[in-house]
């Protein structure tokens, strides 16, 4: 189900039609079969993409698995919005 | 009787003509605007404007409701000189049309003035025949194909995300796929990772899936990349790519395939699954959040499975 999510939506990005998921995040609970948007916004601290970047390159991923991710200038570990916990899995 | 110059001056009174150089700013600030090649398909397919729908002039008025659905967006007609589409925007105002401009000097001029054109490759009878279905929607139509068919997408993990992603894309005629992983087909991958078969345990998983791929739809480019993404080459592989799809199962390849899809500006297409739920997001480059905006740190090693 999600892959086919992300091949729909990366048709509509190529062919630049519809309304991608582009600050929406789609949660999908397969046993209640159910469907959930979360508006997401952008953090203006965020290390990436925030008003004052700390990751300017890829340096940080080069220190071992765990130092791609310690990096929460206000040691914060609750996501931007009430997202879903994050989960691994292929 | 009239004669074709008198006809031409009246046009011009009605209709505001703008250069290429007007054109190519109008398409830059991402304002709407349609454009349409009013020539007949074989001049259209020779060499067009990238954003250029055909609608030849014989069809203008039949067809043009398909391309041009509110009447007030600025219409732009180009020929190939620009005088038969100067009489053809004439038409269109006459339609009711409001905001409708000409092309001046036509493609002509326009490739005089050394901008971009593209030339379609002319579709087989195969081609024509196995994505008719796609021509028949209107926002996909024979330009959308062809876009798709230009297309280049990355495809991280050909794994329980990546199989169903990739089957789609290549049936829909998506024309080069990047296919990346590292791994080889295990039997405990086969209930849930559709690209790999019985047969192709033991072998990697780009080579399986490269196959499968191809048998579906041999239009498709598969570009088989067996090894994991890592910082030191992701950089470099991404650069290829129109639009990267992030299938990985782990969070360190996910910070990182966020952390360089941002850097070289280019959107990623994020899903991830546990079980009996998922979630699917697109993280464009500053139009949007990333993930880290989503997920600052990682969950603390020990609350999830990897």
């Amino acid at each position: 189900m999600i892959g086919l999510v992300q091949a729909t939506e990366t048709v509509k990005l190529l062919l630049g039609i519809g309304e991608p998921l582009i600050a929406r995040l789609l949660t999908y609970d397969a046993l209640g079969m159910r469907f959930r948007e979360v508006k997401l916004r952008r953090d203006p601290k965020c290390p990436l993409c925030g008003t004052s970047p700390t990751i300017t390159d890829l340096s940080i991923h080069r220190n071992g698995a765990g130092g791609a991710c310690e990096i929460a200038p206000d040691g914060r570990r609750e996501p931007a919005v009430a997202a879903p916990a994050a989960k691994a899995g292929g | 009787m009239k004669t074709l110059k008198e006809m031409l001056a009246e046009a011009r009174q009605v209709v505001p003509e703008e250069g290429p150089a007007d054109l190519q700013r109008r398409l830059q600030s991402g304002d709407k605007v349609v454009v349409i090649d009013v020539r007949d398909p074989d001049e259209y397919r020779d060499g067009h404007l990238e954003a250029a729908t055909n609608i030849s002039r014989g069809f203008l008025e039949f067809r043009v409701g398909t391309a041009v659905t509110d009447p007030s967006t600025p219409v732009v007609l180009y020929c190939q000189t620009g005088l038969r589409s100067l009489l053809a925007a004439k038409a269109l105002k006459e339609l009711g049309y409001q905001n409708v401009i000409n092309l001046q000097g036509g493609f002509q001029k326009w490739t005089q003035s050394g901008l971009p054109v593209v030339k379609d490759v002319p579709m087989n009878a195969d081609q024509i025949q196995r994505y008719s279905r796609h021509f028949l929607l209107p926002q996909v139509g024979d330009k959308g194909q062809r876009k798709l068919l230009r297309a280049k997408v990355l495809l991280i993990g050909a794994g329980g995300l990546g199989s169903p992603t990739a089957l789609y894309l290549a049936a829909a005629g998506v024309g080069t796929l990047g296919l990346m992983d590292g791994d080889v087909v295990d039997i405990t991958n086969l209930q849930r990772q559709v690209l790999h078969t019985t047969a192709d345990i033991g072998k990697p998983k780009v080579e399986s899936g490269t196959r499968t791929l191809k048998a579906l739809n041999p239009d498709v480019h598969v570009i088989p990349l067996p090894m994991r993404i890592t910082v030191d080459n992701v950089m470099d592989v991404i650069k290829d790519y129109d639009l990267i799809v992030d299938g990985s199962d782990n969070f360190e390849t996910r910070y990182l395939v966020n952390d360089a899809c941002f850097l070289a500006g280019k959107t990623n297409v994020h899903g991830s699954i546990f079980q009996f739920e998922g979630m699917a997001t697109v993280f464009a480059p500053n139009e949007g959040p990333c993930y880290r905006c989503l997920y600052p740190t990682p969950p603390p090693p020990g609350l999830v499975p990897s």
